[in-house]
């Protein structure tokens, strides 16, 4: 029986919504974002609803095809679809997005012509070496981002607020973890697809709700009897897994325990605090730039992060899914499988559902191997 | 004929004469060079050296016989200038190893396409190159060897021609290895970055270089119309520091503190370079004094003028002498008449630019993502910031939509017909730019567009892309 059942997040997405709509009449922004780079905390803070944009889908995919090339990867192609599909991104007043992979990078131009949203970006330095000038100039961009924010919703942005708001995603991720790491035990009560319904329910719900949420699962988890039976041990990688590849999980799942994953859709997000010492901005900069990411340059501690979650959660393999053009983590495939020595499924797919029953045949045969 | 030149490296002491301006053969050059005399060919040195080992004026011939394939079903310009410029462009790699048994650094310049060689280069006995140009290679080879090296190394087809410069690291025989790899990253194409990570495994020694955003405006809003000047300083003065960084650790390599008045020097030099270039472009697309071809090899030799800035600097001052020459004559080596295009890539097959040009066309404006290579810094600032000042131009760090500004500039001033936009399949740039290039200039221009992703090596133009081609010439033509 599935800890949470799958309606339950429906319930509380369709709830959502209604809020937001609601919000909305009264004058309130809404700021729709992509990655673990974008600071929810500022959007937050200047009195705007910050919203993951994370939805793939197959019918969002075709439709995105309408403005971009079918070889743009398939969650930029699925993120224009979606702004005529899905209805939270048909909310969205302005989207904040991160210099982070090139596509990603050169998506604004196209949703801003296309839709007419506002799309404000924010440069992050690719290098990851956090060199004084480079965080600094990430600093200003954090405060630029912030003024243009406070344009959007007209609330003047401060320190103190931005100083709850930053307490206030600390603990956020505090839960995030701690609901995560239930997974370090064997045979867990909780499932990597349930945990990612959870994350995508908190990033929509916001860091109140949120907490409160996983709080409860957090009590389910505890009351639930663990099986005996020991099955691999799998930890999940590669680009964004979107809300609609749940199916993905679903199936490993069948066979496996997903017990962690390196995604920015997952751990990533909220794998350390936002610092305490300095400034709000100072320390959001400093916090955002050390971020890993396999983007970055080099990508060392992206290296690092993998090696330690596989040696923390008792890792046995590796699921790497990649979408079709998504470069800084195809060509990571090989390396990566190096650096953890273990044994790795890739799978390199777009949105499409044709392939599934062959992406099950691979699955099966990847954990018999095991 | 005269072979003027302001570096004293050419003469008029040989008995040369060039024919009337062409496009010929491989095999008809071959003809041709039996006339060239002796003295000439052993005129022409690389690296300002006077040794036998330096000489490289030679038929393309010789260069297929060393592999280079492709070469046979081009078409070239008659001229000695061409000659010679083909001559020191195919002989690269042997000047590359040549430069390491002579003592000097190699450096491998990576992902910033025109920037940091201008810093490398103002160190006495240091040479840049860029692995990125070797993206040609498998295409003048006619070879997939280097992508299927890269493809064992991670990276597939369904991504940028740019994978080959993994591929010759991993092979060790397509330049020496370097004594530093200066990698820049940042605001650039994702295909490139994720070479340059890989590449990590062969260089011991990588220096990376943070390329910054040109935030530019996306949609009209006051804020936009009254752009964004603050921005574009913030983004100098960043890549200032960077390159001061790069000044350091070249400094420890080449075991020589610089000084301004080097520096100062190395951009003199690459300006001389740039305003060869521009002089040259305005000659051939508005006087068709050169063809596509030769000056696509043109604009390219601005990146790292293929190793040798000084021989380099001599063949462009040869090759504007035959061009400014032509256009006083009113001799054309195409029909001025030609249909005329835009050519907008990554990659402009050579084999593309010969078809194209055999069916009647002419090109006459470019944007080959090197603008940055093309713009002439301004000498009277500190080095570092000129220098940091002209990247601002590059094509990549900032929109689809300041690239197209760039193209419909161009197609406004020079009449064109049509555009044509030749991509790379899974090229992450081409993917998202594509598109928006070509809406903004069939909306603004109302020009005809064609748009198609480079084939993979081959030694023709695929029947349906000669299909496409010529169509679209023909519905230039019916436009007239």
């Amino acid at each position: 029986m599935a800890l949470i059942p799958r309606a339950t997040f429906e319930q509380i997405r369709q709830q959502r919504l209604e809020e937001i709509a609601a919000e909305r009449k009264q004058g309130r922004k809404v700021v729709g974002y992509f990655c673990i780079y974008a600071p929810v905390e500022v959007v937050q803070a200047a009195g705007a609803t910050p919203v993951r944009l994370m939805r793939g889908g197959q019918a969002a995919e075709e439709r995105g095809e309408r403005y971009l090339r079918a070889d743009a990867c398939s969650f930029c192609n699925a993120c224009m679809g979606n702004f005529e599909l899905e209805p939270f991104y048909k909310q969205v007043d302005a989207v904040v997005a991160v210099n982070t992979c090139d596509m990603m990078r050169r998506l604004p131009e196209s949703i801003e012509r296309h839709f007419g949203t506002p799309v404000y970006q924010l440069y992050l330095p690719r290098t990851s070496e956090s060199l004084p000038h480079r965080v600094a100039e990430f600093r200003r961009q954090l405060d630029e981002l912030a003024n243009r924010l406070a344009r959007l919703t007209g609330a003047a942005l401060s320190a103190e607020r931005l100083d709850l708001e930053i307490a206030a995603f600390n603990r956020l991720r505090d839960v995030l973890r701690q609901v995560s790491d239930t997974r370090r035990v064997s045979s867990p009560v909780l499932s990597g697809s349930t945990m990612l319904d959870l994350e995508a329910t908190a990033w929509l719900l916001g860091p109140v709700k949120a907490v409160s949420l996983i709080d409860e699962v957090l009590r389910i988890i505890a009351a639930r009897p663990r099986s005996n039976a020991h099955r691999p041990r799998l930890m999940l990688g590669g680009s964004m897994l979107a809300e609609d590849d749940r199916w993905l999980l679903k199936m490993v799942e069948e066979k496996a325990d997903t017990v962690t994953d390196i995604l920015c859709t997952g751990t990533r997000w909220f794998s350390d605090d936002v610092p305490a010492e300095g400034a709000p901005l100072d320390r959001l900069a400093r916090f955002y730039y050390g971020r890993p990411c396999m983007h970055r340059r080099p990508n060392t501690e992206m290296y690092k992060y993998a090696q330690r979650m596989a040696r923390e959660f008792r890792v046995e393999g590796l699921v790497y899914k990649t979408l079709l053009y998504c470069d800084p983590y195809a060509f990571e495939v090989r390396r990566l499988q190096e650096a953890l020595g273990i044994p790795t499924l890739c799978l390199d797919t777009d949105y499409s559902i044709e392939n599934r029953e062959q992406v099950r045949t691979r699955v099966e045969a990847f954990v018999e191997t095991l | 004929m005269s072979q003027t030149g302001q570096t004293g490296r050419t003469s008029e002491t040989a008995d040369w004469t060039d024919p009337k301006p062409a496009r010929v053969t491989f095999d008809e050059w071959l003809e041709l060079f039996d006339h060239v005399p002796d003295e000439l060919i052993e005129h022409y040195h690389y690296y300002d050296n006077g040794e036998s080992w330096s000489k490289y004026l030679f038929p393309p011939q010789t260069f297929a016989i060393y592999g280079a394939r492709h070469l046979r079903r081009l078409k070239f310009d008659n001229s000695l200038a061409a000659l010679r410029m083909w001559g020191l462009v195919q002989n690269e790699t042997e000047r590359l190893f040549r430069a390491r048994q002579i003592g000097r650094r190699v450096i491998a310049t990576m992902g910033d396409l025109g920037a940091v060689p201008v810093i490398v280069d103002s160190f006495p006995g240091c040479v840049a190159f860029y692995p990125d140009c070797i993206w040609w290679t498998p295409f003048v080879m006619e070879s997939r060897v280097l992508f299927d090296a890269a493809a064992e190394l991670g990276i597939g087809d369904a991504t940028c021609f740019s994978r080959a410069a993994l591929g010759a690291f991993a092979k060790h025989s397509y330049f020496p290895d370097p004594d530093l790899v200066i990698a820049s990253t940042g605001a650039s194409c994702d295909d490139y970055s994720g070479v340059e990570q890989l590449v990590q495994s062969f260089a011991p020694d990588v220096l990376w270089v943070e390329e910054p955003l040109r935030q530019e405006c996306r949609i009209a809003s006051d804020e936009c119309r009254m752009g964004v000047p603050r921005e574009t300083q913030a983004a100098i003065t960043f890549l200032t520091r960077e390159y001061e960084r790069v000044v350091e650790r070249m400094e420890r390599l080449a075991g020589h503190a610089i000084t301004e008045e080097e520096l100062r020097e190395g951009v003199r030099r690459a300006n001389r370079v740039r305003k060869l270039v521009a002089r040259l472009r305005e000659l051939t697309f508005r006087d068709a004094a050169l063809a596509a071809l030769e000056m696509m090899v043109v604009e390219f030799g601005s990146l790292h003028y293929y190793s040798d800035i000084g021989e380099w600097t001599a063949v462009l001052e040869h090759l504007l002498a035959t061009a400014e020459r032509r256009a006083a004559r009113a001799e054309r080596v195409v029909d001025g008449a030609a249909l005329r295009i835009i050519w907008v890539t990554p990659p402009a097959d050579p084999l593309l630019l010969t078809y194209v040009e055999d069916k009647g066309a002419r090109v006459v404006g470019t944007e080959y993502v090197i603008n940055q290579a093309l713009e002439v810094m301004d000498e009277s600032r500190p080095p570092l910031e000129a220098i940091a000042d002209s990247f601002m131009a590059a094509s990549l760090i900032g929109t689809s939509r300041a690239r197209a500004e760039s193209v419909i500039g161009q197609a406004r001033e020079r009449q064109a017909e049509g555009v044509i936009i030749s991509g790379i399949l899974g090229g992450s740039h081409c993917a998202m730019e594509a598109r928006l290039i070509s809406d903004y200039v069939k909306q603004e221009m109302g020009l005809p567009v064609l748009e198609f992703d480079v084939a993979p090596p081959s030694n023709e133009v695929g029947l349906q892309l000669q299909t496409r081609i010529d169509a679209f010439l023909e519905v230039l033509r019916s436009r007239r």
